[in-house]
């Protein structure tokens, strides 16, 4: 038996259904070398022109998670990335079947379910997956990616057959022609700071949607896509002891925090000091016999610090802490190739912190817990109960307030003047997480953005809500960031912050059963208090001391502003002097340079506008060059 | 009603029964002259509700000076105690497994006031000890089956698993059985789960199945008439209701009184190898038993119940054979055996 137990396996996938030799899944694969840089591997299903392959990083034996995997017969290959967490029991299940094994990896229990399920295998698993597997025998291809998008999935589809990899870049190595930007896209990602999927940034290019399936079978060259799983809508539970519920949240929060800390290497925490965290450290301690590593991020600059709460928590939790200050010279150093090499633009600043957070940890411990999803499943977020109220509110204003009125008032009235605006619920969650950024488009975007359509990032947004039903404002929002900002930002930024250091960040909150429970609480009792009100019982005794301010919203908050006119101020400079998105007409270099000068005198913040900029910029300037065009 | 049904079939004992008046309690009423006092337990009370309950108890007792009391729950065991005092009956004790673990004080106030406790099945048992108090004597007695005229199968085009319970307890395991589907549809395509009884969690677990995309295969049908539920188990292929073990200390099944139902009209059944279930079904012989929390697991039993025909009928049978020595008759002889050697014993 070949050993990679519990490895993690950080990998990158791609193949096409039109490659016998495998040719082009090899060059799709030397793109995706930082996600996998020890060990290649290539299945060819020549006679049906399909190709699968992987890039793996080997932590352990080498051989041992040697992929792609086959069943006993060869009749059935896998290409994994990602972790399944309940493969030993699995494992266990399928050997009672009469299933044999090779290897101990997890990757291989995927070829025998699916001998025993077909592709409702999908429905076993736990854990955070995108694969693709070869039917020889049917000369079947099934593409699946995990219940909340963890994992990547790029596709594209032409006369029939199918090119898929898990990062953008990758793909169009071998489909060069397809990097035609699209201006819709463009549009997205400056109002949304991300791009929403399952559009890409690139025409002809789209992304598997989380918790689908895709089938392809040759012969009939017939690809079909279906939603296997959907974040759940389910009535709340209201009637039932808060008792009960929190010790069912108890029970299933430790199952999933056991199950994550199961690994042969290292495993750490992300620790910011606020609930999320604090709560996944104490259940890593309670779930293990030595003591925990917990990390944490402060800044030279800027007025955010976490680490005097982190440092509290990890004294309180007695585990071995670890900080590390990103100075300003490491962003001036690190931020704009970090912005570049993402596969899509993401204008999340909390980005180059997870970074250099990962960066930093990577020596000691190989798996880190996160919080991520903690807010969107829970109720962390303050707008959720906000937005509420100011609709209440604005609906009980005897008069509208003049503009008049409106241009005296600054500070924090002004602000939330302005976000109890008559929008729909909708409009006014978006500007709040924007900041408005959509009311500069007019000013900013060049002539090749000149046509596009105000109205569509609406309707995507629109369209999301009307999948999610008329509910009431904290649940609906709760819900729309699951199915939007959460896949595509969040967990974008986790994926490849960790990827480029080759650290598996494991989300702890992101467990099915758990997100279905928490789905099945009733908004009102989430958002109680400050919100996450049941993980704050969830605390152990004296951690939660009458939710004081150090648990305050802490989520590895990024100085972007205090960058953007230091450490980064030269690089913002040359970008408005010769940057791509420029020169070829998609921003207009006039306005975005006087909000440039605006903020760098300090008379202004525009980070919200110009980190956006600067990340498409240094994409562009990367991938793209005169290409763009 | 378990009162009715014990006092009914005691044949050595003049019986005097005192009942909460409940929905649906006239179903139960026998037709064999058994006197019954309801007595209506308003639910805006709260914890005080069971007082006037009580209170007629006690006052019959004083009227009729019964040799010995059988209190079928504990919300009674208030007026046994005080019963006991007052004539020196007494007590024998009934304790199910939900109201140990919701009222554990009560559990144990009855446990310590009672001669003789009555335990449904060996998981009960443990919760009465679980409150601290060691009853005189306990013994396991499990519920009663009334076995139907007419047990033999209906034609069902599609392979039928049946859940009955009422949706209002979580740990019954519906949503575990949700998750399972895809993967026993995957096995077994043509599938369906017919869940039979009403409650407050419908709602979540029509939309839990839509969230795992399978509402196709499945069927709420509600609260229905026992025409209708005998019936469904004639027809469905399997019952299953995988109960685990509830959070945060409440109690879960205390024996499981529907498996024996199922096994009376030679069905199989799936549970969940925990609580009441372990005595209520004999693994490998009248249904499969599994780990509750484990939809795969769920799925391959329920699996096997649907397509092997020879499992599910020598499952069936020997379900039959034991919803025929655990009948009422039986049952309630073993009750009124043990009501006798409370009185030797209280008389000695």
């Amino acid at each position: 038996m070949r050993p990679c137990t519990t490895v993690p396996a950080m990998c990158g996938i791609a193949g096409r259904t039109d490659d016998p030799q495998g040719r082009a899944t090899r060059v799709m694969l030397e793109r995706l070398r930082h996600r996998g840089p020890d060990d290649e591997g290539v299945h060819t299903g020549a006679s049906r022109g399909v190709s699968i392959g992987v890039r793996r990083l080997a932590i352990l034996d080498l051989e041992g998670g040697h992929q792609p995997l086959a069943n006993e017969d060869g009749s059935v290959w896998v290409a994994f990335n990602g972790e399944i967490y309940n493969h030993a029991r699995l494992r266990e299940q399928l050997r009672e079947r009469g299933h044999s094994f090779a290897t101990e990896c997890d990757t291989e229990v995927l070829v025998h379910l699916y001998e025993e399920f077909g592709e409702a295998m999908v429905h076993a698993l736990e854990g955070m997956f995108a694969f693709a597997l070869w039917d020889e025998r049917r000369g079947r291809l099934l593409l699946a990616r995990d219940r909340f998008g963890e994992k990547p999935l790029f596709v594209h589809e032409h006369g029939g057959e199918l090119v898929f990899a898990s990062e953008l870049t990758a793909l169009l190595e071998a489909k060069p022609q397809l990097r035609e930007l699209s201006t819709e896209a463009i549009d997205a990602f400056f109002v949304f700071g991300y791009v929403p999927g399952p559009e890409t940034i690139v025409r002809g290019v789209r992304q598997l949607s989380p918790g689908s399936l895709l089938s392809w079978e040759r012969g009939s060259q017939r690809i079909e896509e279906r939603r296997w799983w959907t974040p759940p809508q389910l009535p709340g539970r209201l009637n039932e002891p808060r008792a009960a519920l929190v010790a069912e949240a108890s029970r299933l929060f430790a199952d999933s925090v056991n199950s994550r800390m199961i690994a042969d290497v290292p495993v750490g925490v992300f620790l910011s000091g606020g609930i999320d965290s604090t709560l996944v450290t104490s259940a890593a301690a309670a779930s293990s016999s030595q003591r925990i590593k917990t990390f944490t991020v402060g800044y030279d600059v800027g007025p955010f610090d976490e680490t005097t709460r982190a440092r509290d928590v990890a004294q309180r939790l007695e585990t071995e802490h670890h900080e590390v200050i990103l100075t300003q010279e490491a962003v001036r150093e690190q931020g704009p190739r970090i912005l570049a090499e993402m596969d899509q633009p993401l204008a999340d600043q909390a980005l180059i912190s997870l970074h250099a957070l990962s960066d930093f940890a990577r020596p000691l411990v190989t798996v880190a817990l996160g919080g991520e999803g903690a807010d969107e499943l829970f109720g962390g977020y303050p707008r959720y109960r906000w937005i509420e109220r100011i609709g209440q509110a604005r609906n009980a204003m005897p008069v509208a307030i003049s503009p008049r009125l409106q241009r005296r008032l600054s500070g924090p009235a002004r602000r939330l003047i302005e976000r109890s605006g008559p929008e729909p619920t909708l409009e006014r969650n978006l500007d709040w997480v924007t900041g408005g950024r959509r009311r500069h488009r007019r000013g900013l975007y060049g002539p090749r953005l000149a046509g596009v359509n105000d109205g569509l990032v609406l309707s995507h947004l629109a369209s999301r809500a009307g999948e999610l039903g008329g509910e009431a404002t904290g649940r609906q929002l709760m819900r729309l960031d699951q199915v939007d900002y959460l896949p595509d930002d969040v967990l974008v930024k986790t994926d490849r912050a960790g990827m480029l250091v080759s650290m598996e960040i494991r989300t702890v909150y992101l467990q099915r059963e758990l997100a279905e429970f928490a789905a099945s609480v009733d908004t009102s009792l989430h958002l109680a208090g400050r919100g996450k009100s049941l993980l704050h019982a969830m605390l152990p005794p004296g951690m939660d001391t009458g939710r004081t301010r150090r648990f305050r919203k802490a989520a590895f908050n990024a100085p972007a502003a205090e960058w953007l006119r230091g450490a980064l101020a030269p690089t913002l400079r040359r970008q408005l002097d010769s940057g791509t998105i420029y020169e070829e007409g998609w921003f207009d270099r006039t306005t975005a340079k006087g909000l440039a000068a605006e903020h760098l005198s300090g008379s202004h913040d525009h980070s919200d506008l110009l980190w956006g900029l600067l990340a498409f910029g240094l994409w562009s300037d990367r991938l793209l060059g005169a290409d763009a065009a | 009603m378990l009162s009715q049904r014990i006092a009914a079939g005691m044949k050595g004992f003049e019986t005097r029964v005192v009942a909460g008046d409940v929905p649906g309690a006239e179903a139960f009423e026998c037709d064999d002259g058994l006197a019954v006092r309801r007595v209506r337990a308003d639910r805006r009370l709260g914890p005080a509700r069971n007082i006037p309950l009580n209170a007629v108890a006690v006052a019959m007792a004083m009227r009729y000076r019964p040799a010995v009391t059988l209190s079928v729950h504990i919300v009674t065991s208030p007026a046994a105690a005080l019963i006991a005092r007052a004539t020196g009956a007494p007590t024998v004790q009934y304790f199910h497994a939900k109201e140990v673990g919701a009222k554990p004080k009560l559990a144990a106030f009855a446990a310590a006031n009672a001669q003789v406790a009555v335990a449904v099945s060996r998981y009960t048992a443990g919760l009465i000890a679980a409150t601290g108090v060691t009853p005189a004597e306990t013994r396991l007695i499990s519920p009663g089956v009334d076995l139907p005229d007419d047990p033999s199968p209906l034609p069902e085009p599609r392979p039928t698993l049946l859940t009955i319970a009422r949706l209002e307890d979580r740990y019954k395991g519906h949503d575990v059985i949700i998750r399972s589907l895809p993967l026993l549809r995957a096995i077994v395509p043509d599938a369906q789960w017919v869940v039979i009884g009403d409650g407050p969690l419908r709602p979540g677990l029509e939309r839990l199945a839509a969230t795992h995309g399978v509402s196709d295969a499945v069927h709420f049908l509600g609260a229905v008439s026992d025409r209708v539920r005998d019936e469904w188990l004639r027809r469905a292929g399997a019952l299953a209701m995988p109960s685990r073990l509830p959070d945060g200390g409440f109690a879960g099944e205390g024996f499981g009184i529907v498996y024996l139902e199922a096994g009376a009209f030679g069905k199989p059944v799936l549970a969940g190898n925990v609580a009441g279930a372990l005595d209520a079904v004999s693994d490998g012989e009248t249904g499969l038993l599994v780990d509750p929390t484990d939809h795969i697991a769920v799925a391959r039993a329920a699996a096997e119940l649907l397509s092997e025909p020879a499992l599910a009928r020598r499952l069936g049978a020997n379900g039959a054979v034991r919803a025929r020595e655990l009948a009422w008759p039986r049952i309630c002889e073993r009750v009124e055996a043990t009501l006798h050697e409370c009185l030797e014993a209280a008389s000695s």
